[in-house]
This record gives structure tokens, C-alpha cells and sequence, in this order.
């Protein structure tokens, strides 16, 4: 067993079904989500927008339609972003939280997702900005969706014996027709990665994952998994997953298979006391590149060149500060706390400022 | 629901016709009634629903989102969220004589019953690698973030730094009865910088208090009865994996409603304990009953609904099963992997007992 391993053990949960908790994921389709809680987002196959609703343990797929792109395509800075969805929600900017960022990648069009609250007056809302700054609140009454259960919901039967677990989704992306969900539960200090096939009337199982790293000298410990994308490794699809604290691994998409162990690779240390918020990949200059905000470490760009021939990181990093693949910090880039694609040349932040607004806007990729 | 009504305020010095509009806050909506009739379709264009700040009168702000609907004279716009108590909403109807007017809608007012219920581990001697801790409320919460309201003093009353992880996500449970925080692993793990700089946050031989913030706000939005603290020592940190070896098992005798008694040597998680154990019978089907949870969560009983009968039975424990530590059976939180040789980590583990006919 190598230091470095971030062991993956494909759990099925039937035992756990067994024992009387609600483990069949269940599949429904309608008009008219109904939403208690949303985010993150990921965008999926034509005009479908993946919505995790962590209340409610469930993932909707959104077929938005038309409501896809706005007036004018593209997304057009908009200053205190914040402040203008409070307005529009008829509540102060304290009152509301934006939970995600995704482009849609067709008209380029920006999805914000919206909890308000807390207190006597939660709700939900998914807005939409376009090339022209105007920001719609995307109405769902008319939408078609389906969703899936991804366990641990509030059981449906009163005898049963509830569960008090809430799995919450940190990030999802879609690869190669499936949904893949990462989140950590409520009670358990682990994380949980789960893949969904879509659409959703084929739903398999999912597969419940545990991933341990192990980087610190000799100890290795559980450890939630915060965001990951998906990226080929010479010519392998893998996912590149942010740890807390903060390792860089990467494993093997195709090794994720029920009743398959998967021993991933810790390929950079980025430091502790922070937590990753986003990552996108890009390509400049002919090289591929990370760019990745964190909650106390700035933007990282971290070549991908190395991704496949980096040794897995088995000493202990005496400085706690960073080792493997190195990174560059763009120090231009401050407050960020939401990231996702644009286009060959740009990406989207929604970052925060010194006076405590959130803007949306539009940067090139450095 | 109250009714306010207003004095309007005509933008023009001219006779205002538009005295005959009227505009209240009505089950949640803005009516507007005496609109310039035969115009029904322009309604909605000349209605105009936004926050109003006292402290940025003049800001420009986008307008309230939400739908209009129209019966006999009666405008009603209702917002797609309900307008929120203790804010102020500016409503300007335009036209050949434009009014505008605030309505204030009512801040909750009412007395604070929500209180902290109790917290767990209930212990008051925790390890020094003590993973958890979680808050019950008596009543749902207001959700969000809920570490600004917990700070943890030491014996000097000085408070510690940054003890607890920001996962960055609200670790409530459904009804928002249960709030569940982390100590920082990064303080806690061996070999990683914050723990070697600022060693764990709690200390052994230490005394602490845990202090929950009283302003932290319940689903009404109201503020808690009372502020709640724990007292608390620290001992030796638990690096040793469970073993179920040492546990001890009470099985009742055949007939009996006696409960079935699990003694643990050491207190466990009580969340996970509360969904990790189960009894099966010989044909493997799990029996129904009432368990509990006692004895500062080192006794687990178990209660059937029906009488035992003779016979062979398992206890059925799930592999996630921890102390207060994170410690798992056969596998410690952390694991020295030069050392250790790592067991596969179990779904379940099934230890048998017996209950026997009682003797006479």
C-alpha cells in the first residue's frame, strides 16, 4: 500500500438497505420542480442543467428549453451582482446566498443559483444573465425536469427509523453521459462520490465511494473531497479531485466500477488551512492548465504537463505548505468564489471586494 | 393579516385624480384599486414594486420580482417570495398622475422559546482528538452558517483560535433541528503544519467551555431563549480503533420484554449510534424494537416488540460505527501506514448471542 494512496472502496448499500433505512434511489419526471434548497449546478447534454437540491437529497435535470439563453448571448459584467438579486427577490443583500456559477455552454448565458433566507422566509430562485447584463429569474413552473434520490432523503415511511444524514453535494460534473456527484455527509467525515448515468430512468446504483488521502508524513486520514473536473491523462479520462487542506488527486474514470478498489494519486500538495471552491481546465499557448480558487490560497494555475508522469507525494511536506506539481498564484485575482468556463480566451469569476459586494465578471484566462 | 394603508404622495402639484388610486398590502400582495379604467391590459406596465431603504431612499434598484393578476378594478401584485417582515417596499403607479407610496410590512415580533436541547457527546471528559460535536435545538433553526454563533473559551476565558473546521457547508439535518460541527482535522491530524504550530485545539489536562451564541436565530427568526454552554475536560487523545472484544453483552432470558444490553468501553458517536446497530434473528431478519441510547453513550439497549424467544441471534453493527474520536472498528482515524497493515474495512460485523430459556 503506497502512502500516497487515496484508496476508493466501491460500497454497495444494500446492507444499509437491509437495516431498514430507503437506499432504492427513486426516479421521477414532471413539470415544475419544486425546489427547498439549489446548488451546485453542472451543466449536462443539450439544454440540460443538473440542480442539486441537498435538502431534499435529490438532483433535478433541468430541461430549461427555451428559457437556455436570454436576449443576447454571452454574460456581461454586472457590479454587486449581490445586491440586485436581493432587490429582485424583495430582500436585503443579507439575506441571500448565491450557491453556483455555470455558463451555459451554448448561448454563454450565466446561471446563478440563489438560496434566500435564512429565517421565516427561505426560498430558492435560478437566475440567468445575459450578454446584455439583464438578469432574469428563470421560471420553472413551465420546465420539464427529472430527478433522482441520491440517498439518505427523509424517509418516506413515518415507521421507518429516520435517517438524520445529510449528504451534501459539493460538486458535480458531467462525463461521458453520466453525472458524477461528490459530497460529504453530516455525520461521517468522508467524502462520498456517486455517479448517476443520465437520463435517469437508466439510473444504475450509483456507486458510494469513501476516498482517504494520505499525505501529511506517515498519517493518512479521511478527508472530504470538495471539487473535482474531469480531464484526460495521456488519453485516460480521469477525474482531478481538491481535498481539503489541500492535496491534488487524480484517478482513473474507467477504474470506477462497482466491487473495484481504485488507488488514486496525490500529485500536489497546495497547502493546509484552505478549502478549494472551483476548478476549470483550460488550454493556453498550446499547454493545458488548472485554474483553481480556494478559500485562503488565492487563484492557482497549475500546468497539466506533469499530471501523468508526477510521482505520488509520499513524504511528509515539512512546511506545510506545498509540494509536487508547483503552481502559480494570480495575484490579480482576489475574493474569488465562483469560477466556471467561458470561453477558449476567458472565464467568469464572481468575486468579492473589499467593501463586501459580489461582482460577476468576465477576465481572461491567464 | 394587517391591512396598511397610506397617504399617497403625488410626484406632481396638480389635483390628483390619483387620490382615487388606492394601494394596500393584502394577504401577502400589493392591491392597487381606482386604476384609470378601460386600461386593464396597461396595468401591470404602470405598477412598479421595489425595496425601500430608508438609509438609500434614492438608490436605483431593479424591481421586485413577481406576477400580476386582475379582478373587476383590483390590481394584485404578488411577489415570488413573500414580502419579508420588517422591510419596506416602495409601490409607484405611473401614468398622467404618478403616485407612489412605502409600505411597511410588520417585523416578527414574539417571544423566544427555541433553546438549545442538548449537545453531544454529553460526557463532559472529551479526547483530545475529539472529532464532532453536535447542538440539538428544541425547534427548527433558521439554517445557514452556524459557527459565527459557537466559540470556545479555555479555563482562562480566553478564546481559542479557529478550533472548529469551515467546511463551508451548513451541516444541519432535515428539520434544521441538528447542527453538526467539525474540529479542524488540520489541527488534529499528526504532521500537518496547524497542528504542529498550534498543537490540537483542545489540550489534555485542559478545561473548556463550548459557548453557543444566544442571537443565533430559529426558523420564526427569532433569537434563542438563552445563551447554552458545556463545560467540558480534556483527556488523552483516542487513537485506537474499536473493538468490539471489549464490549459487553446482557442478552435477556426467553419470554422476557427485557431489553437486550450493549456496554460499550468507551463513549461513541451518538448520531451514528443511533442508525448503526440492529439485532437479526437466526433466519437473518432483522426484529423490530425500541432501542436507546443511555449512560453517556456507552450503553446501547435494545427493546422488542414481541417477547424474546430461545434461540440465536446477532448483533449487527455497521462499519461506520465510531467513538468520539472518529475511531472505526479496526481502522483508527489515523493510520500510520508504515505500520499498520491495513484490515479491509467491513460493511458490518455480526457478533452472535444467545438468549436462553430463563432457569427455574
Amino acid at each position: 500500500m503506497k502512502l500516497n494512496a487515496v484508496t476508493i472502496g466501491l460500497a454497495a448499500l444494500a446492507l444499509v438497505a437491509g437495516a431498514g433505512y430507503a437506499s432504492a434511489e427513486t426516479v421521477s419526471s414532471d413539470v415544475g420542480a419544486s425546489f427547498q434548497s439549489i446548488g451546485p449546478l453542472a451543466f449536462g447534454p443539450e439544454g440540460i442543467l443538473f440542480a442539486a437540491d441537498n435538502k431534499a437529497a435529490t438532483i433535478y435535470a433541468l430541461d430549461l428549453g427555451s428559457e437556455a439563453s436570454g436576449k443576447t448571448p454571452g454574460a456581461k459584467d454586472v457590479p454587486a451582482i449581490d445586491q440586485k438579486i436581493a432587490a429582485m427577490l424583495g430582500t436585503d443583500v443579507r439575506e441571500i446566498s448565491v450557491t453556483d456559477l455555470a455558463i451555459e455552454p451554448r448561448s454563454k448565458n450565466a446561471f446563478v443559483s440563489v438560496e434566500r433566507g435564512p429565517g421565516a422566509n427561505l426560498g430558492t430562485a435560478l437566475l440567468r444573465i445575459d450578454g446584455e447584463g439583464t438578469i432574469d429569474v428563470v421560471s420553472l413552473d413551465k420546465l420539464k425536469y427529472t430527478k433522482v434520490q441520491i440517498g439518505n432523503a427523509p424517509e418516506a415511511d413515518p415507521s421507518a427509523r429516520r435517517d438524520p444524514r445529510a449528504a451534501t453535494v459539493t460538486d458535480m460534473a458531467f462525463v461521458n453521459g453520466r453525472i458524477f456527484i461528490a459530497g460529504l455527509s453530516n455525520e461521517e467525515f468522508a467524502s462520498k462520490l456517486r455517479s448517476v448515468a443520465y437520463p435517469f430512468d437508466k439510473v444504475d446504483q450509483g456507486t458510494s465511494v469513501e476516498i482517504y488521502h494520505g499525505a501529511h508524513g506517515q498519517w493518512e486520514t479521511r478527508s472530504p473531497v470538495y471539487t473535482f473536473v474531469p480531464y484526460d491523462v495521456d488519453d485516460e479520462p480521469h477525474l482531478i479531485a481538491g481535498y481539503l487542506c489541500t492535496p491534488l488527486v487524480k484517478f482513473p474514470i474507467s477504474k470506477l466500477e462497482a466491487g473495484q478498489k481504485l488507488v488514486g494519486t496525490t500529485i500536489a500538495e497546495l497547502g493546509n488551512r484552505n478549502r478549494p471552491l472551483d476548478m476549470i481546465v483550460y488550454s493556453k499557448g498550446g499547454k493545458d492548465y488548472l485554474l483553481m480558487s480556494n478559500t485562503s490560497r488565492g487563484v492557482m494555475k497549475i500546468p497539466t504537463d506533469d499530471f501523468g508522469s508526477q510521482e505520488g507525494i509520499t513524504k511528509h511536506v515539512p512546511d506545510g505548505n506545498q509540494a509536487g506539481i508547483a503552481y502559480e498564484t494570480i495575484a490579480e485575482l482576489e475574493g474569488v468564489e465562483q469560477l466556471d468556463f467561458y470561453d477558449e480566451g476567458h472565464t467568469i469569476l464572481m468575486s468579492r471586494t473589499g467593501s463586501g459586494a459580489l461582482n460577476l465578471h468576465k477576465v481572461a484566462l491567464p | 393579516m394587517r391591512v396598511l394603508t397610506f397617504a399617497v404622495a403625488s410626484l406632481f402639484s396638480t389635483l390628483a385624480t390619483a387620490s382615487d388610486v388606492r394601494i394596500a398590502l393584502v394577504a401577502g400582495t400589493v392591491e392597487i384599486t381606482g386604476l384609470p379604467p378601460g386600461e386593464d391590459d396597461r396595468w401591470a406596465e404602470l405598477v412598479r414594486v421595489t425595496v425601500h431603504d430608508e438609509r438609500t431612499p434614492n438608490a436605483h434598484r431593479p424591481a421586485v420580482v413577481g406576477t400580476y393578476e386582475i379582478e373587476g378594478d383590483v390590481l394584485r401584485f404578488r411577489p415570488i417570495f413573500a414580502f419579508a417582515p420588517g422591510m419596506s417596499y416602495r409601490v409607484e403607479v405611473e401614468g398622467a398622475e404618478p403616485t407612489s407610496t412605502i409600505l411597511h410590512v410588520p417585523a416578527n415580533v414574539g417571544v423566544p422559546v427555541t433553546r438549545v436541547d442538548r449537545v453531544f457527546p454529553s460526557t463532559d471528559l472529551l479526547p483530545e482528538n475529539q472529532l464532532k460535536v453536535y447542538i440539538h435545538f428544541s425547534a427548527s433553526m433558521s439554517g445557514g452558517d452556524g459557527l459565527r454563533f459557537v466559540r470556545l473559551v479555555d479555563e482562562n476565558g480566553n478564546e481559542v483560535l479557529d478550533p472548529f473546521l469551515p467546511l463551508g457547508e451548513h451541516f444541519w439535518d432535515h428539520d434544521r433541528r441538528r447542527y453538526t460541527i467539525f474540529f479542524d482535522p488540520g489541527r488534529v491530524k499528526r504532521g500537518i503544519l496547524p497542528n504542529e504550530q498550534l498543537g490540537r485545539p483542545i489540550q489534555e489536562g485542559k478545561r473548556y467551555r463550548l459557548l453557543v451564541d444566544p442571537d443565533w436565530r430559529d426558523a420564526q427568526g427569532l433569537p434563542l431563549a438563552e445563551a447554552f454552554e458545556k463545560s467540558f475536560r480534556v483527556g488523552e487523545a483516542d487513537e485506537e480503533p474499536l473493538d468490539p472484544a471489549t464490549w459487553s453483552l446482557t442478552a435477556p432470558g426467553a419470554g422476557a420484554r427485557e431489553p437486550f444490553i450493549v456496554d460499550f468501553a468507551e463513549p461513541l458517536d451518538h448520531e451514528i449510534l443511533v442508525r448503526a446497530l440492529e439485532v437479526e434473528d437466526a433466519s437473518g431478519a432483522f426484529i423490530s424494537g425500541q432501542h436507546e441510547i443511555s449512560r453517556n453513550e456507552t450503553r446501547w439497549s435494545f427493546s422488542p416488540s414481541e417477547p424474546w424467544r430461545e434461540g440465536s441471534y446477532h448483533l449487527v453493527v455497521l462499519g461506520i460505527l465510531e467513538d468520539l474520536a472518529g475511531n472505526r472498528i479496526g481502522r483508527p482515524f489515523e493510520v500510520d501506514v508504515f505500520e499498520a497493515v491495513r484490515p479491509e474495512e467491513q460493511q458490518s460485523y455480526r457478533i452472535p448471542f444467545a438468549v436462553v430459556p430463563v432457569s427455574r
